[in-house]
């Protein structure tokens, strides 16, 4: 393994695991459950994960009609919605878009 | 005479708790990873660099980013500072979880756990909570975890193993493989979705949108988890996720 990519790895990897595991240290017991902090931490999982899906979605929107991009989408909501279940979803998604991709 | 409710109604927190609710998790993270195997080893790493980048880094969305860095000669600082940046949003997960369970929240083996709370790990321990099946416990948060973390590893091995040109002539299994990560961001999402975090989820896309076309993919993602943690504090009490 080259010095240059085990160093970058040792770097992030090291500020990655203080960043995950210090902040569960942090004391709690004074935050009111009305308070601003608490409503801060209560909608950072679901900004997050909006965030992570609209970032990882954005570099597909190449074409001028993202067929893929929408029937991969639609296949995650409808399965979700009948199934509710996370990998099904997840794989319903990858299938339709991938047969998106192989129908055009 | 008071009577117990039966065991079985009683939400679990055992390390086998972990590992099922890591099955989604595992599902789609082993895909990604071969992808990131594949990617790494046509960006011309070796296969134990790879392998490493996953073992040492375990951040899917960054080690992405670290391959392109690589190719593109950035100095190693610079390559750093870079994905240390894309990696801050962690510091919300850990206080967003213990508050979530309240009290009972046990930290004592945290230092080893919260290396394995990633994006999807962190989602499905929020969602899994707030369904009720499970309770929190450092033996549920391990399980979970490691599962994930070892669908990541061997996943990575596999790309790395089958080579940079292993999907060069199944270009749907390649796009397919793609949408994977975003299908399993929007399948969690949805998983932890309430009314009364529409807008929050709202303003994180448009946020996300906007600062990434006018700046950067990075500080896209910053923006995006920021403006919508922000924009929760209009949400009313009791109404959070």
């Amino acid at each position: 393994m080259r010095f240059e990519i085990l160093a970058l790895a040792l770097i992030v990897g090291g500020c990655t695991w203080a960043f995950r595991f210090f902040p569960t240290k942090a004391d709690l017991s004074g935050i009111k459950p009305d308070g601003i902090l608490a409503r801060f931490l209560a909608s950072t999982g679901p900004a997050a994960i909006a965030t992570l899906f609209v970032a990882s979605a954005l570099p597909m929107l190449t074409a001028d009609v993202p067929v893929p991009l929408g029937l991969g989408t639609a296949a995650v909501l409808a399965v979700f919605a009948s199934t509710r279940s996370v990998v099904m979803a997840t794989l319903a998604g990858s299938v339709g878009y991938g047969l998106a991709v192989w129908l055009l | 005479m008071q009577v117990d409710p039966p065991k079985s109604s009683l939400p679990k927190s055992s390390f086998t708790a972990g590992v099922v609710t890591a099955l989604p998790i595992a599902l789609g993270y082993f895909p990604i990873a071969f992808s990131f195997g594949v990617a790494a080893t046509r960006a011309g790493l070796t296969g134990p660099e790879a392998f490493g980048l996953s073992l040492i880094i375990y951040a899917g969305a960054a080690q992405f980013l670290a391959l392109a860095l690589i190719t593109g000669g950035a100095p190693v600082l610079v390559s750093a500072f870079t994905l240390v940046a894309m990696n801050i949003r962690h510091v919300l997960y850990g206080p967003a979880l213990i508050k979530r369970v309240g009290p009972a929240a046990r930290t004592k083996h945290a230092w080893a756990w919260a290396f394995g709370l990633t994006d999807e790990v962190f989602g499905a321990a929020l969602g899994a909570l707030a369904r009720g099946k499970v309770a929190f416990s450092e033996a549920f948060m391990f399980g979970l975890g490691l599962a994930a973390y070892g669908s990541w590893l061997a996943g990575t091995a596999l790309g790395a193993f089958a080579g940079g040109a292993a999907l060069q002539n199944y270009p749907v299994i390649d796009a397919a493989l793609g949408f994977m990560l975003p299908a399993l961001f929007l399948a969690l999402l949805l998983s932890i979705l309430s009314r009364a975090q529409l807008p929050v989820i709202a303003v994180a896309m448009v946020a996300t949108v906007a600062v990434t076309l006018a700046w950067s993919g990075t500080a896209g993602i910053l923006a995006g988890m920021i403006a919508g943690a922000v924009s929760g504090l209009l949400v009313r009490r009791g109404d959070a996720v």
